[in-house]
């Protein structure tokens, strides 16, 4: 064996960072806030910025575990169900006497046995893949939400538990404080730890990452607790905003989570794409929606673009790989 | 042991006889899914008579049997997609719009032979089914982000379409409602529509060629490729023979209960989706009979009609269809199983 | 449009893959009703190059010639319709649709107006073919119930339905006892005498010797030449495949074993394997061969946790050895490198130096994060000790050649404190450049008093590497050589041989 001496230097070139998805994203981000300036003199006023962020982060708390999941080339789309499942029985026990900070850690506690559930029958039963077992749970879990509260709203909160989605502190939203708490948490998580590099690993290839050792089942198993956890933080914020609940909350939220996810450039055939780019698309859609408000587009046509948006941004990476590969033969 | 090693390998050439093992549990339920089914739903149906006379009267059957019409007409094309190992989550919005677009059709022109509304919803449906199938076959997007995003698309153009506006029954035609009400030799036109799209499907996936490929390429995509079979087509045809029969459905559908609405059949896909995993459509794909999802779609008919009747709370519907879905693809991967450790012992090792 | 003597021919066919060069500027002519032989080390570039003839693969450079006419085939069906048929080695089936199915997919009999398929017809008509091939199953079974055996039949059968004129068998019997394997030759023959012109693509030379008449080798993805069987000897046809003499390629390695550090005790897993049994030492290196299929990898994957077993105990450093998953082996002691480094080994979309410490991140973590800069050191000091050729260790995998892919998993194995290392094909799809320094490696490690499991299909490599070799058939270990009696005969006799592996109890070495 001749010795043999390997560079450790990665190579810089300002082409190659210029060229990542997430700029593309920040330039959108800029294009979207242009416009909804110049539709609204108001936009850029801090006040107004403040609170449209505030109107779109409650699922944005989703979309940071959502990204683990779909970089482990899974899904899940039973998030929307949980929401309304921790939401309903929060407002259930405390409307049985319950006093409301112990509701609320039920309320937690049930999302994250919810996760933990798709969790476990994702490993369990291989064969079956993501898709059909949290579909069979987002049914279930939102049944149990009917069971529980039928057709009806529920609600009288304590004053202090609508501080959580509406109150200040320093001037800056506390949902705000909160999601960046947790972004910065979980980007750490997937991007300086052990547990983030085998995420990543999973998402490339299971197999070898099994066989390095890797505890994929066990590995998974959190990672959809942590999104049933997430969605229960969800529940707390959405709730406590809209002051009631009812078994038909947050629905929907599963397309938003993942266009959120998709959008920001994270793959889902597994094993690409970072953090920074699902939270710039949080913003994104947040504020493309606030524009689209602005000019009285109805929720409707709201849904066509959040359909279009999430098509387009899976179908443009295959589009160009397709003809990139073309244009080599 | 050993000495059955000897007998098998012994003869000359592969000679190899299958033996006739033990029959394992799963083995009996996948060779008798459907009798079992037949037995479960006779089960069902005397049970909720006990309980309530009303139940298995002529009047109430017919009630069950044009609904699961409807649900089998989509049962069939899902289960076309589920072989090759597909979901689509957007039928329930196809239905919708197709629905939708003949309906404002009819209530503008009440001239229009029934027959054309019929076209024009399948039409759309096609459409739409074709929209989804290139993105799946050519675009390469996963069939559930496909179908999630299609889904939202065509539930918003329905209420782009209408207006955020129902059309009721006195803005619809006679000739029209009675697609889903006539008779033909004193039999619902919606049984014998379903029936004749059941005699169809079953000569088109046992005796066509394209047929066959849908199981090919459910069953081992590597080996199709090999074997020369153009996969992207065969999904995409699948996808548009499922939009097709949508929009079929969504016209059924808007005639029967005489109004089409923004969120007509939202969340339908769920029940069929129900029908074919009950009907022993395998998720891991290349597996489903006709036969199988029909009695799927009669047993999720019949409890959806027969839970009221015995006095369950509607609001239990969805967590017992959910809960049926989960329990069906459980025993489905289980009784997989078992079938392929069978395999492993006949090896005798 | 020239009647030519050659069936086919192909001339200059380069295929490249994203990252490698799988066949370059390859030659090869096949004549009309002649048995040819294509040979060469697993990894050579043969199962591309059929992929090419059968149009599964368009090739980026050459010419392809049928019957003297120049052909270009962009897709399967063009290949079926010129009456070329290829019998893949890893059986390619339907397992949910059944035998007849399987055999006529692609070209189902259809009445010409209904476009109705006539099934009738077809399975009679596969009854009648597989009966012809002397087998006795029904074609309406499902393909998956049958066993490996009779599922190549069945891919025979599919060759027989489309009246090939030209029929690729690709390793054929690397699976097959060597009654299935005569009954196989017979098919062979008598195919040829009804006039196809078949290529048997083998890395046997038994195959070769009773069947062609002609040879063509290939060697790390390049054509080397092409001469009648009879006119080249044996060891001038080694010298061809593995491009050295075996002797220049087997490092001298001087026997330093020590105490008894891993022994398997009636090891059995239904379906897969049974009674296996045997013991390995500190400094030795155990042979694992037989045929394919005959449970060698199913064994190894179970003593590293991936799969469980069901009979039997394993004992390793004199206690009883309890893994639930790899990672549990890895920490017990038991590394293993996998047969298949693309799907199982590596993660090809990511770099050298990630791929390196991946089985091993604990190591460079306080707190949970990463200590990149630790991660990077340890992960360019192994590289370079494995003599991973590259820029530099944020190289791609992917952009590497087989043989440096395989010293990075081998880089990989040492990151861990490893007692056994149980090796799976090793050289599999490696130059020869690369392969003796892997060569070199394995001996370094076992002097340096690691138990080394070698589980190889390659003669030379069995014989010129182990110090004992545990030979498999059927899930069973059928004999144990020791050195001295290690002959390429015994090995295949252990292997092949139809009498029961009760039989040869006798003659096993004591283990």
């Amino acid at each position: 064996m001749e010795p043999r001496v390997l560079a450790n230097k990665k190579e810089f070139t300002f082409k190659s960072f210029f060229l990542q998805w997430e700029w593309l994203l920040v330039v959108l981000i800029l294009a979207v806030s242009v416009m909804n300036a110049s539709l609204s003199e108001y936009f850029l006023e801090y006040d107004n910025l403040r609170d449209a962020t505030m109107g779109f982060l409650d699922k944005a708390f989703i979309v940071l575990p959502m990204v683990f999941i779909i970089l482990m080339g899974d899904i899940d789309i039973s998030v929307a169900s949980i929401v309304t499942l921790s939401s309903v029985i929060m407002a259930d026990l405390f409307n049985h006497g319950l006093p409301m900070g112990w509701a609320m850690v039920a309320g937690l506690a049930v999302g994250t046995i919810c996760g933990w559930i798709n969790g476990m029958l994702v490993v369990r039963f291989k064969e079956l893949s993501s898709v059909i077992v949290t579909l069979a749970t987002m049914i279930i879990y939102r049944g149990i939400a009917y069971i529980l509260l039928k057709d009806q709203a529920s609600g009288k909160f304590p004053d202090w538990f609508q501080y959580l989605g509406w109150e200040y502190i320093g001037g800056i939203p506390f949902i705000l404080i909160a999601f960046a708490v947790c972004a910065i948490g979980f980007g750490w998580l997937l991007h300086k730890t052990v547990f983030g590099r085998r995420v990543y690993a999973i998402g490339n290839n299971a197999t070898a990452s099994r066989y390095s050792g890797v505890q994929v089942d066990k590995i998974k198993v959190l990672v959809f607790t942590l999104a049933g956890l997430m969605s229960a933080v969800t529940a707390m914020f959405l709730t406590s905003r809209m002051g009631s609940t009812r078994p038909n909350i947050a629905s929907g939220y599963e397309l938003e989570v993942i266009a959120m996810v998709v959008l920001g450039g994270i793959s889902t055939a597994g094993g690409k794409g970072r953090m920074i780019g699902a939270i710039l698309a949080v913003f994104l859609i947040g504020f493309l929606r606030y524009g689209l408000g602005l000019v009285n587009v109805s929720a409707q046509m709201l849904l066509i673009i959040l359909g279009l948006l999430l098509i387009l941004s899976v179908a443009i990476p295959q589009l160009k790989q397709r003809f990139a590969s073309m244009r080599r033969i | 042991m050993k000495r059955q090693i000897t007998e098998s390998a012994g003869v000359p050439g592969a000679q190899i006889n299958i033996g006739k093992p033990a029959r394992s549990v799963s083995e009996m339920i996948g060779k008798f899914r459907e009798l079992g089914l037949l037995g479960f739903i006779l089960l069902l149906s005397v049970g909720v008579q006990l309980r309530n006379p009303s139940f298995l009267t002529w009047e109430n059957i017919s009630d069950i049997a044009t609904n699961t019409a409807i649900l089998s007409i989509l049962a069939v094309g899902m289960m076309l997609v589920i072989i090759t190992r597909g979901i689509d989550l957007s039928i329930g919005a196809t239905l919708a719009v197709s629905g939708m677009i003949s309906a404002l059709l009819v209530s503008h022109y009440p001239g229009i032979h029934p027959l054309l509304a019929i076209a024009s919803g399948i039409g759309i449906g096609l459409i739409c089914g074709m929209v989804i199938g290139c993105l799946v076959a050519w675009v390469n997007i996963l069939p559930i982000i496909a179908t999630l995003g299609m889904m939202n698309v065509y539930r918003g153009l329905t209420f782009e379409a209408s207006g955020g506006k129902w059309v009721s029954a006195h803005q619809m035609p006679t000739g029209f409602k009675a697609i889903a009400t006539g008779t033909l030799f004193g039999v619902n036109n919606l049984i014998l529509i379903a029936v004749a799209i059941y005699i169809v499907a079953y000569y088109f996936i046992s005796h066509t060629r394209s047929g066959r490929r849908i199981y090919a390429v459910g069953s081992n995509p590597d080996s199709a490729t090999i074997s020369g079979i153009r996969s992207g087509r065969v999904l995409w045809l699948v996808y548009t023979i499922m939009g097709g029969l949508s929009g079929l459905a969504g016209v059924l559908w808007v005639s029967k209960f005489a109004s089409a609405q923004g969120d007509t059949a939202s969340g339908y896909e769920l029940s069929v989706i129900a029908a074919c995993v009950l009907g022993g459509v395998s998720i891991a794909g290349g597996v489903g009979k006709i036969s199988g999802i029909v009695l799927g779609s009669v047993l999720l008919g019949i409890l959806n009609n027969a839970l009221p009747m015995i006095d369950v709370s509607p609001f239990w519907q969805m967590f017992i269809q959910g809960t049926i879905i989960l329990i069906a693809v459980l025993i489905n991967a289980l009784v997989k199983r078992g079938i392929d450790r069978n395999h492993l012992m006949r090896r005798k090792i | 449009m020239a009647d030519s003597e050659y069936a086919l021919e192909l001339k200059g066919i380069t295929k490249i893959f994203p990252g490698i060069k799988a066949l370059d500027d390859v030659y090869f002519k096949l004549k009309t009703g002649e048995i040819h032989a294509l040979m060469g080390e697993n990894g050579a570039g043969k199962s591309t190059f059929i992929k090419v003839i059968t149009g599964v693969h368009a090739p980026e450079e050459g010419e392809m010639y049928l019957n003297g006419r120049q052909v270009a085939f962009n897709h399967p069906t063009d290949a079926q319709k010129a009456g070329i048929a290829a019998i893949y080695q890893h059986v390619t089936c339907y397992p949910d649709l059944s035998v007849t199915e399987n055999i006529f997919m692609g070209h189902e009999k259809i009445r010409r107006r209904t476009r109705c398929i006539l099934w009738d017809d077809m399975h009679k008509e596969a009854e009648r073919l597989l009966g012809e091939l002397g087998a006795g199953f029904d074609p309406r079974t499902p393909m998956g119930a049958l066993s490996v055996a009779e599922q190549q039949l069945v891919e025979i059968a599919k060759a027989l339905s489309v009246d090939a004129k030209i029929i690729i068998m690709d390793e054929p019997t690397a699976a097959l006892t060597s009654n299935e394997s005569e009954e196989l030759y017979r098919i062979a023959e008598r195919l040829r005498d009804n006039g196809a012109s078949i290529i048997f693509i083998s890395h046997r030379f038994e195959d070769m010797y009773r069947l062609a008449s002609k040879v063509t080798v290939f060697r790390d993805s390049k054509y080397i030449g092409t001469w009648n069987v009879d006119e080249i000897a044996n060891s001038d046809l080694i010298v061809a495949m593995v491009g050295r003499e075996i002797s220049q390629l087997f490092p001298k390695k001087e026997a330093n074993i020590g105490e008894e550090i891993l022994r398997v005790e009636g090891l059995g897993k239904a379906g897969y394997f049974a009674d296996v049994s045997f013991s390995l030492r500190r400094g030795e290196i155990l042979g694992l061969t037989g045929l394919v299929g005959a449970g060698r990898t199913e064994v190894c994957q179970t003593l590293f946790g991936v799969e469980r077993y069901d009979k039997g105990k394993v004992i390793f450093k004199g206690k009883e050895l309890k893994v639930r998953n790899p990672r549990d082996a890895m920490r017990q002691g038991i590394g293993y490198l996998s047969e298949d480094r693309q799907k199982q080994g590596l993660v090809l979309q990511w770099d050298i130096g990630r791929n390196i410490t991946l089985s091993a991140l604990e190591k460079f973590s306080g707190g949970g994060a990463i200590d990149k800069r630790k991660e990077l050191e340890v992960a360019k000091s192994l590289a370079e000790k494995v003599g991973v050729k590259a820029k530099s260790v944020f190289d791609l995998v992917s952009s590497l050649s087989g043989g440096n892919q395989q010293k990075v998993v081998f880089a990989k194995l040492l990151t861990a404190e490893l007692d056994v290392l149980i090796l799976d094909e090793p050289t599999k799809g490696v130059d020869v450049g690369a392969k003796s320094a892997i060569y070199e490696m394995i001996n370094e490690l076992a002097r340096s008093g690691y138990g080394i499991v070698l589980v190889s299909s390659e003669m030379p490599e069995v014989i010129g590497m182990c110090d004992r070799v545990a030979v498999m058939r059927e899930g069973r270990i059928t004999a144990m050589l020791d050195r001295e009696v290690l002959t390429q005969e015994a090995i295949l006799k252990a292997s092949m041989d139809d009498t029961a592996p009760g039989a040869l109890e006798g003659r096993r070495a004591e283990a």
